[in-house]
């Protein structure tokens, strides 16, 4: 394009360069929406066929490969069987060992956030979002979890009020209680609270954490401070700790 | 047994001995009791594992840790097995032909690249007779899975990697292989212009959706086009992975997360699996179960919660789920196997993954250090200075104390103080030594 001279010129310039970035944002637009569009109902067809062709599917070694990365790529859960009749009647089938497998998933991508405690609502929310075609109940969720007691019982439910929680973390692969004692280090005690804002976990993590410590005697009790909150006292940890059996000594 | 290096190819071993396969590569069926014969008796092999892929044929030594390989390719013709009253009493025996190069090694290339044949004979000695194997072996020969390979010829270590590294990977192989001329170029007046390109796009996007709604037709049009279908998953999830970046909406941000969430669980391109393994099952799964756990493991430090390897394991497999029986007893099975791990129970039940490196006594030779030092030699350890210095959590390093204490590097003070432990003097002291002073 030849450079016209002057003010207007410039302006022409300017204008034209406007025009050009203004279509081809709205190209990238379009595409990246057309795209998103497509994407949408290849996933769709994926799960579809995942939930209608499974045993088809599996009978096929080279397929099935194809068809996980197919899955995988695209971010289809591949695990999509129908509960049917005898699943829910029996317990049989492989709908309620999917969603173990669906659970403990979910379990540890949320862990770092909640340190291994989930709230049972939460997590069949979040299971019912990976499975869009058929609707969860918490009893379909408590029995998976059922299933998976043969693998040592590392998951278990209990209820605090009237809400249920699942524990994902065995206790003995519980760090959550190196970092408490961690924080009571410098004073030999440490309350909920300043529990809750040094670490910033949740009311129930910290209070989990806390009752089990005192389960195992390593934590003791005080409900006399000046302040009325409980404190939980770590005989092994303080600064006095030593210095009180040397003077035993 | 080395003569047969000289007309197969020789295989490389994971680290608990199952065959390392290539991108792509599937097992199909495995039969183990085999013996596989050059049929002018230059060479033996007895009693292995013969493993049918979608690529080659593997025959493997368990004890021995070898194993070598025909690819599917250059196998030429298959010889009907002989029925006569002779074969009913000797073992089922299937005879084929492989193209060899001039060297006399295998041919990849089939019969184009061949200087001469070999004929291999496998007799089957196992209780499965070879009739499903014969069949599979058809099916795999007639799909012809591994002349993909040979056509767009990719370093592509495993499948995981490549998903990742795919995009990278293809641009970084020499363009060398596919010569590329400028085509001759034509002014079409339709396709110039700002308008011609965006009609070419629009043709390119109505070409897609073509090609998708006929491959979701029916599961046989999906199988036709998987690997097209691939591909278009792997573009789609490029581009928007790197077209969303500054003002990425709150819909999209959740895809994109979900979809790398989901990367991370794929993995085991050829899971094993019942129908595949037969009676080897549990043996083989327990071997990629082992190959499997490595990294987890170790990201876990050391130690990982049965139901979390079950659930990682699992996601690798996709659609092929193992219940938590098949698990625990592929677990049981490395006790009789040499792999690096081993499964632990906690008296609370709960079970767990161990790596043999991270061995009880490494951390006794800590513990039996750390009661000896400063203030502990003179009040005692307890569950949470040991957590502390073990960097575990407090229930398993009491676990560990009382297992110390119970091999006699340890003794305890049950005091108000609660339970602690101490250096155990006693085992210092030589009784025969003792009492000659004295």
């Amino acid at each position: 394009m030849r450079r016209r001279p002057g003010i207007s010129g410039l302006q022409g310039a300017a204008q034209a360069r406007d025009q050009y970035r203004s279509l081809g944002d709205n190209v990238a637009k379009v595409r990246q929406d057309q795209m998103k569009e497509q994407l949408e109902t290849f996933r769709h067809q994926l799960e579809e066929f995942a939930s209608k062709h499974k045993n088809d599917i599996t009978k096929n070694p080279a397929f099935r490969a194809q068809f996980h990365t197919m899955c995988a790529k695209c971010g289809v859960d591949p695990l999509a069987s129908n509960k049917g009749f005898w699943a829910e009647l029996l317990g049989i089938g492989d709908f309620y060992y999917e969603l173990g497998v669906q659970i403990v998933d979910i379990c540890l991508a949320t862990r770092p956030r909640n340190g291994g405690l989930i709230d049972l609502e939460e997590l069949r929310s979040l299971l019912a979002k990976r499975r869009r075609a058929v609707s969860i109940t918490e009893d379909d969720c408590l029995r998976a979890i059922g299933k998976l007691k043969k693998l040592g019982g590392g998951y278990e439910v209990f209820s605090v009020g009237r809400r249920k929680l699942v524990r994902s973390v065995p206790m003995e692969l519980n760090r959550d209680h190196n970092l408490i004692l961690e924080i009571a280090q410098p004073r030999g005690y440490v309350t909920v609270e300043e529990v809750q804002s040094e670490l910033g976990w949740t009311h129930g993590r910290a209070i989990d954490a806390l009752e089990n410590l005192l389960k195992e005697g390593l934590a003791m009790v005080d409900d006399g401070a000046p302040n009325g909150k409980r404190h939980y006292w770590f005989p092994c940890v303080g600064p006095s700790s030593s210095v009180e059996s040397e003077a035993e000594l | 047994m080395e003569a047969c290096g000289r007309v197969l190819q020789s295989v490389q071993l994971t680290a608990s001995g199952r065959p390392s396969l290539e991108a792509g590569e599937v097992e199909c069926q495995l039969l183990d009791a085999i013996d596989l014969e050059d049929d002018a008796g230059a060479w033996a092999l007895k009693a292995g594992i013969l493993t049918l892929t979608t690529h080659r044929l593997l025959w493997l030594d368990e004890k021995a840790r070898r194993a070598w390989a025909v690819p599917l390719g250059s196998i030429g013709q298959v010889f009907a097995s002989k029925k006569g009253l002779k074969s009913m009493f000797s073992a089922p025996r299937m005879r084929f032909q492989v193209w060899t190069q001039k060297d006399g090694r295998v041919s990849p290339q089939g019969s184009g690249g061949a200087a001469g044949s070999v004929v291999l004979t496998i007799v089957f000695k196992g209780r499965t007779g070879p009739e499903s194997f014969v069949q599979k072996f058809g099916e795999v020969l007639q799909a012809q899975a591994w002349k993909v390979n040979m056509e767009a010829p990719q370093i592509r270590p495993t499948l995981d990697e490549s998903a990742v590294a795919g995009e990278a990977g293809t641009s970084s192989v020499p363009t060398a292989t596919v010569p590329r001329r400028p085509a001759p170029f034509k002014m079409n007046p339709a396709m110039a212009g700002v308008s011609g390109i965006l009609r070419k796009e629009q043709e390119q996007q109505e070409e897609v959706d073509k090609n998708m709604k006929e491959a979701f037709q029916d599961l046989n049009g999906l199988m036709g086009k998987a690997k097209e279908m691939v591909q278009l998953a792997e573009k789609m999830r490029a581009r928007l992975l790197q077209g969303q970046t500054a003002g990425a909406d709150e819909e999209g941000m959740g895809t994109k997360q979900e979809m790398q969430d989901w990367m991370l669980s794929v993995g085991i391109a050829s899971p094993v699996t019942k129908e595949s393994a037969g009676a080897l099952y549990h043996q083989q799964l327990s071997r990629q179960l082992a190959d499997f756990v490595k990294d987890p493991v170790q990201r876990a430090g050391g130690m990982l919660a049965l139901v979390d390897a079950y659930c990682l394991f699992n996601r690798a497999r996709g659609t092929e789920l193992i219940s938590p029986e098949d698990l625990l007893t592929a677990c049981t099975v490395w006790a009789t196997i040499d792999v690096p791990f081993r499964l632990r129970k906690f008296d609370s039940g709960v079970m767990v993954i161990q790596s043999v490196s991270q061995s009880d006594d490494e951390i006794f030779t800590r513990l039996r250090a750390l009661v000896k030092s400063g203030d502990a030699a003179k009040v005692g350890v307890g569950a949470t200075e040991a957590a502390r210095a073990l960097g575990m959590a407090p229930a398993l390093a009491k676990e560990q104390l009382l297992a110390a204490e119970s091999q006699g590097f340890l003794c305890r003070d049950d005091g108000e103080d609660g339970l602690r432990f101490f250096h155990n003097f006693f085992i210092d002291i030589s009784v025969a030594t003792a009492f000659e002073d004295s």
